[in-house]
């Protein structure tokens, strides 16, 4: 193959290329996919409503809302959630192996992991109250202590980092107000820096919650902000 | 079609039907032409299963490269009262890297049927889906898909009438870079903190829950039924002799198109980023390009002319890793970004072995040091010394993939190094 830069004129000569379209929704840049909506990115309508109960036990597992209600003094291994638990726990040979998820669950509910709620855990799981303080503390999406309604990650690595990341970070803090990792004292927000969140074509991804907002750049951070509240 | 951006150059196989929300769901899936490649390899023997790929050479593309069909043929012969398991490696967290997502996200019935094949050849009747937990979206079309597989008998008892039985369970990691290592994702899966394991026992023999396993990464496991369904010497038109078929490129940084792009493996690298990808948008010349995600050596501009397979890139002293190309033009710090790597590589040590946990830790206090323009040129010579140390004596790579920057960067940009050191010295910021 010839190592030619650029063939100009042939079908890689970039004026030939449409131009992109950028932040549908903040899901990235569609590229030449022009006719993609974020419903069509994120999939919300295959996705459709997920039951509290898990659904299909082989899923069940998977829902680890970040939901932006949360209530700390909420039960956790109740109702459609006991459920759950039943049903993940038919998934694998020991309880031990529904740790993370367990965890995941508990988190869902009250928004964050104290060492009483990482205690009930154990006491479900029938597991030593320091083996789960070990596990919940070596995970970085586990929260050990409160968080704003809104959880704003926003990755720094390199690729997002060559793209500007460190200057959307800087626009989140500003326009929220806080310091890095605090919750703004209206409870709404809390912005901590991220590692790769592995949507490094489209940066600077940033993570809010459960969802990702793809091409941030910082004249983008109070649009993005504004539609959450 | 790659996403988000297409080329003629592409050779679409696994990414033909990025972008089309239809192919998500099982009935367009169908309609493409989706659970043809499963009814093919449920309908031959297990062993056959298992010889097509390793006769096609595909090598798996979550960064080691070990040939997949092989990796299978380790599995031990099945003994009552001990379950086999796979287990595929959606841990998609190297930076660089988000071609797994991708899959997943547009195509999630392809990684159904991929479990279903692996699953077959080894004769696992469960195989766990490992997804990283931050790729929620991602995970809840997988969700979906499974439902709706286990709905229409393509998953659970007698899969399409087979008599075999397959399972698959979604599995959420909760943020660890390190569960993308095959044995701290087999601890992680079986609930305990998500540090690699000694080795040897090795998964086939030890794996998930102490029994055989084969661990694979999502774009092997489709690539894989693929290959069974057209036949291996279909695969082998593509590629090298010892790098087959096609391989999905994940490009960021300072490219005009950046994205995912399927080439064949060998296609040559300067052509892939100035053609493909575009080149620059700045339109500066490029300085510097890591091509195989941030655990691998960098390259400078002058190393592009050669192939983007696994024994070109080996040649040129680096690796084909998962296929992740970060390009950096001529205005980059890379001091700075090589900080930045070592800086997730400190936070993402798990802390088992001393070399990496101490060395990691250090080597981001001396590039914060030098980044700053208070380092001396004793530093760089301290950082080789660190990296040498961190280099082959841990339990997994992550120490090794640490160093690989540091050297290479101070290797080839150590004038790099040397000009914040001097502007340092000018602005008096002195000493240490």
């Amino acid at each position: 193959m010839s190592a030619e830069p650029i063939r100009a004129g042939s079908e890689y000569d970039p004026t030939s290329w449409p131009a992109a379209v950028q932040n549908p929704g903040f899901v990235g840049d569609t590229g030449e996919f022009a006719g993609l909506t974020e419903a069509d990115v994120r999939g919300t309508a295959f996705i459709g409503e997920r039951p509290a109960d898990g659904g299909h036990p082989s899923v069940a597992g998977t829902l680890p809302y970040h939901t932006a209600t949360k209530d700390p003094q909420a039960p956790i291994f109740h109702g459609p959630y006991e459920d759950r638990l039943e049903k993940i726990l038919s998934r694998y040979p020991d309880r031990q192996a529904a740790l993370l998820p367990a965890l995941h669950l508990a988190h869902e509910i009250r928004g964050y992991l104290s060492p009483e709620t990482q205690d009930e855990v154990a006491e479900k799981l029938q597991l030593p109250p320091a083996y789960v303080r070990g596990v919940a503390t070596f995970y970085t999406m586990y929260n050990l202590a409160p968080v704003g309604k809104y959880l704003i990650q926003v990755c720094t690595n390199i690729s997002c980092n060559l793209c500007g990341g460190d200057a959307v970070l800087e626009a989140f803090l500003k326009h929220t107000g806080t310091e890095l990792g605090e919750t703004s004292a209206n409870g709404l927000w809390t912005v901590i820096e991220v590692e790769c969140l592995g949507a490094c074509g489209f940066p600077t991804a940033v993570q809010i919650n459960e969802f990702y907002y793809e091409n941030v750049r910082p004249e983008s951070v109070p649009d993005v902000l504004a539609r959450l509240t | 079609m790659a996403y988000p951006y297409r080329h003629p150059a592409e050779t679409l196989v696994i990414s033909e039907h990025f972008g089309n929300p239809e192919a998500r769901t099982l009935k367009g899936w169908e309609a493409l032409g989706g659970y043809k490649p499963m009814r093919t390899a449920l309908g031959l023997d297990r062993a056959e299963v298992v010889n097509i790929v390793k006769a096609s050479g595909l090598r798996g593309r979550g960064g080691a490269g070990f040939p997949t069909g092989m990796k299978w043929s380790f599995m031990p012969k099945k003994e009552p009262g001990k379950p086999h398991f796979l287990v595929c490696n959606a841990d998609e967290s190297e930076p660089g890297t988000f071609k797994d997502r991708e899959l997943m996200r547009w195509t999630p019935h392809a990684l159904i049927e991929g479990c279903v094949v692996g699953a077959y050849a080894i004769n696992a009747e469960h195989a766990y889906i490992y997804v990283r937990g931050e790729f929620f979206e991602a995970a809840q079309v997988m969700a979906r898909a499974i439902e709706e597989a286990y709905a229409a008998g393509y998953l659970g008892k007698n899969v399409m009438g087979s008599g075999h039985d397959i399972d698959i369970t979604l599995h959420i990691g909760a943020g660890a870079y390190i569960c993308g290592e095959e044995t701290g994702l087999l601890n992680s899966l079986e609930g305990r903190r998500g540090e690699p394991r000694v080795k040897p026992p090795y998964p086939a023999i030890a794996g998930a829950f102490r029994y055989p396993t084969a661990v694979n990464n999502v774009e092997s496991l489709i690539a894989a039924a693929h290959i069974v369904h057209h036949g291996a010497d279909w695969y082998k038109q593509w590629g090298t002799e010892k790098s087959v078929g096609t391989k999905l490129f994940c490009v960021s940084g300072h490219v005009k198109r950046p994205g995912n792009y399927e080439v064949p493996l060998g296609f040559n690298f300067r052509e892939f980023i100035y053609d493909v990808c575009g080149g620059t948008p700045s339109g500066k010349p490029i300085k510097a390009v890591i091509p195989g995600g941030s655990s691998v050596p960098i390259l400078t501009a002058d190393e592009l002319d050669i192939g983007m397979d696994y024994e070109s890139m080996a040649a040129a002293g680096t690796m084909l890793g998962c296929g992740s190309v970060i390009v950096m033009d001529s205005g980059t710090n890379v001091v700075k970004q090589v900080r930045r790597m070592v800086d997730f590589y400190a936070h993402e040590s798990c802390g088992q072995c001393t070399p990496c946990r101490e060395g990691t830790a250090w080597a981001s206090k001396i590039l914060k040091r030098v980044e700053r323009g208070r380092g001396t040129p004793d530093d760089l010579d301290t950082l080789l010394d660190i990296s040498d140390k961190m280099s082959g004596k841990t339990i997994c790579v992550l120490s090794d993939a640490a160093a690989a920057p540091i050297v290479s960067s101070i290797q080839k940009f150590r004038d790099d190094y040397l000009a914040l050191m001097d502007a340092g010295q000018l602005a008096g910021a002195g000493g240490r």
